[in-house]
């Protein structure tokens, strides 16, 4: 939903190509993402889109092409990452959440080791940010003790710790039981709604249609259509998308 | 990260290298040389019941140091490494009832040749075997690196025999009482007094010595001549004075009980452990210091090695494969031998037992601990580490808050392990001489010949060490866990 104002541009990727091998599954992906935009990527799996997501932290490499993240050219070598990263936030669809640790010193660890916050701000931090994700009885529990919904909310809670202004997400709900999924949505849908920028890969529709600003669909590594949800979903152009909404609305 | 890696690289080549030159330093401020000796070669060489080191080698050596002036330090090891050592320049004199051939003059100087002995031939008592022609197809059981094994050697054609070598003499007895093997050669004097002394052999040639020859200090060739001149001009007073003859006359005419400990001693494990709990106390101390400082350097080696191994640079990612390949591959004894006697002619430089030994143990245990380590490290799930990174920590304080305390967690049961088979290999050391618990058990059965016995004391010492080593390492564990 670009308006008529000109909003400042928070992902710039232009020209990108990725290869594993004969394997071409980017082919030059060009993408602005604006600020306070929600972008839902959508498509058949292997279609590139998850790589898509994880090269804007630079999880993974781009062969070529130029990928700018809030001012910082990514792509370029000479870029500390490490800093860049600090400002994206990263939601995988395995959770990922540090096993060592309990549910707090998980949201609390960034902050504190990269000298955002002392221990004592740090806590308090994480205890508001269990609060918003409505499981703050879980505080000192370990991390193995939760259920698939309630990792993936700790796991966001994580990342907002850190206060950044980007956030990535990777299939969140895909490995999770039907019935845990709504409450999932429901943290990204508040996070939608207070104005983060996020770059969402799933296969909600559902979701999509109702927190998009743009949906993007990706097929054989490269873009084949975008537009706000009401046109990709009501009014596709592409076959390809016309063949693939078929698909999984009908599934 | 880094900084800790140095700090750990730097602080374990600093305390090597402090093993190494500390007994250096001792070397060079005195006059004081160390002479090697065989372990096990009564009437010449071995430990009284008071664990002292006599016979008629070291009554000798005594003697002359004495009445000339200089002192030593007594390395009591094998005799192959008892030679060795000094060829090699690790040490500076040897008396070990060598016999003087042409091969070992190319190597040593010797002195003023000290004792004239020859080759005796011997098979347990009540044996059929008359002469050396009944040997056909009979085993031979041999001492190596001695005269009677050369002599043996150049006559197995002629008589048809098969051979088997030993380190140490008391147990080549007992291979040939036991009907492993059928007869032995050796130094005609030290089967005699092995004889009188109860071992049930009987020696063939008991008046007729083959290619009898004479015993000498050695030194290396061309180095030490001041030590070989103060010999030689002890060794001609004491001959002169009468001192040489009652030196030989107390060991060759005296009784087992005189040197060796009372039967009533010997006959009873409360007896063998009260009459030898200072040398087995000494024995396990060195043991344990072994196994103690031996497993903290190879963990933080091992894991330091392990870190190489699932680093993101390819570099260290080989170097530690291939450090891991050639120090697992090689045996314990092997790198013990090449650290101990072989490295110290290339680097110039003494490496002392312990040092040499720690060192062996470090690198061995160290490569299979790196193993286990790289191992653990991998077996933690890659979006761990994806996550550590993506809110925005660099690899190493990743690898360090996250990755190393979840693999130091899978891989404790293996450490565990590693620490018993640590303080079981520290007994392969007793081959370069280092007086640990399974080289006093030797030493002591060369002395009282009960070999069950004692093998027993020593086995059950080993046991209990490693219980206790078991649950302590087990309550490590729990306490980590929680």
């Amino acid at each position: 939903m670009m308006s008529e104002i000109q909003k400042k541009v928070k992902v710039h990727v232009e020209k990108v190509n990725k290869s594993y091998g004969e394997n071409h599954v980017l082919r030059d992906i060009s993408l602005d993402i604006a600020e306070n935009e929600v972008v839902v990527m959508i498509g058949p799996s292997g279609s590139g889109k998850s790589t898509f997501l994880r090269m804007l932290n630079q999880l993974e490499t781009p062969d070529n092409g130029t990928i700018v993240v809030d001012g910082f050219d990514i792509s370029e070598k000479a870029t500390d990452i490490n800093k860049v990263r600090e400002n994206i936030g990263m939601v995988f669809q395995n959770f990922n959440l540090f096993n060592n640790y309990t549910v707090l010193e998980n949201i609390m660890l960034a902050p504190v080791e990269l000298g955002k916050l002392d221990k004592v701000a740090a806590e308090k931090k994480a205890r508001e940010l269990l609060k918003t994700v409505d499981l703050v009885d879980k505080a000192d529990v370990s991390v193995n003790s939760l259920s698939g919904g309630q990792k993936q909310r700790i796991a966001i809670a994580r990342a907002l710790a850190m206060e950044p202004d980007v956030m990535l997400f990777d299939e969140p709900t895909s490995a999770l039981d039907p019935e845990m999924v709504g409450d999932v949505l429901e943290v990204m849908k508040n996070l939608a709604e207070s104005g983060m920028t996020m770059i969402i890969v799933t296969h909600e529709m559902g979701f999509a249609k109702q927190v998009a600003d743009r949906v993007v669909f990706f097929e054989a590594g490269k873009i084949q259509e975008s537009g706000v949800p009401e046109q990709v979903f009501n009014a596709p152009k592409n076959e390809r998308l016309q063949e693939f909404l078929s698909k999984v609305m009908h599934a | 990260m880094k900084k800790i890696v140095k700090i750990l690289i730097v602080g374990v080549l600093s305390l090597l290298a402090f093993l190494v030159t500390s007994n250096n330093v001792n070397a060079a401020q005195t006059p004081n040389y160390i002479i090697t000796t065989d372990a096990t070669y009564p009437p010449f060489d071995f430990q009284d019941k008071n664990n002292q080191y006599t016979g008629i080698d070291q009554e000798i050596l005594k003697t002359i140091a004495k009445r000339q002036g200089f002192t030593y330090t007594l390395k009591p090891m094998s005799f192959n490494a008892a030679t060795q050592s000094v060829s090699s320049g690790q040490a500076d004199g040897v008396i070990a009832g060598m016999s003087i051939t042409d091969e070992r003059k190319a190597v040593f100087d010797f002195g003023t040749p000290y004792y004239r002995s020859g080759i005796g031939w011997a098979v347990k008592k009540g044996s059929n075997i008359k002469s050396l022609s009944d040997l056909k197809g009979q085993t031979v059981a041999l001492k190596t690196g001695t005269s009677g094994a050369d002599y043996a050697l150049s006559v197995q054609k002629k008589y048809g025999f098969k051979v088997t070598y030993f380190n140490d003499s008391d147990t080549l007895y007992n291979d040939v009482i036991n009907g492993n093997a059928q007869a032995t050669f050796g130094d005609l004097p030290v089967i005699q007094y092995a004889v009188k002394n109860g071992t049930q052999l009987k020696v063939m040639n008991s008046k007729s010595p083959i290619q009898a020859g004479w015993y000498g200090f050695g030194v290396q060739k061309g180095k030490n001549a001041k030590l070989l001149a103060a010999f030689n001009r002890g060794f001609a007073e004491i001959k002169k004075d009468g001192t040489y003859d009652k030196i030989v006359a107390k060991y060759l005419g005296a009784s087992a009980t005189t040197f060796t400990g009372s039967k009533q001693d010997n006959s009873s494990v409360l007896g063998i452990l009260k009459a030898n709990n200072g040398a087995f106390l000494k024995g396990l101390w060195q043991t344990m210091l072994l196994t103690i400082l031996a497993i903290i350097l190879a963990s933080v080696w091992g894991i330091l090695l392990g870190v190489m191994g699932v680093s993101q640079n390819a570099i260290l990612r080989s170097l530690s494969t291939t450090i891991i390949y050639i120090f697992r591959g090689l045996p314990l004894m092997v790198l013990a031998f090449f650290i101990y006697i072989g490295l110290p002619g290339v680097i110039g430089m003494k490496i002392p037992a312990f040092t040499a030994g720690l060192l062996t143990l470090v690198l061995n245990e160290g490569a299979y601990t790196a193993a286990f380590v790289r191992g653990g490290f991998a077996a933690v799930d890659r979006g761990q580490m994806e996550a550590s990174r993506s809110l925005g920590l660099s690899y190493a304080k990743s690898m360090r808050k996250v990755i190393v305390p979840q693999g130091l967690k899978i891989m404790m049961p293996s450490f565990i392990n590693q620490f018993i088979i640590t303080l079981k290999d520290t007994s392969i050391l007793s081959a370069i001489g280092i007086l640990e618990l399974t080289q006093t058990g030797s030493l002591i059965v060369s002395r009282n010949s009960q070999g069950f016995r004692v093998w027993a004391i020593v086995a059950v010492i080993y046991l209990i060490v490693i219980t206790l080593l078991t649950w302590l390492s087990n309550w490590v564990e729990k306490r980590t866990r929680a």
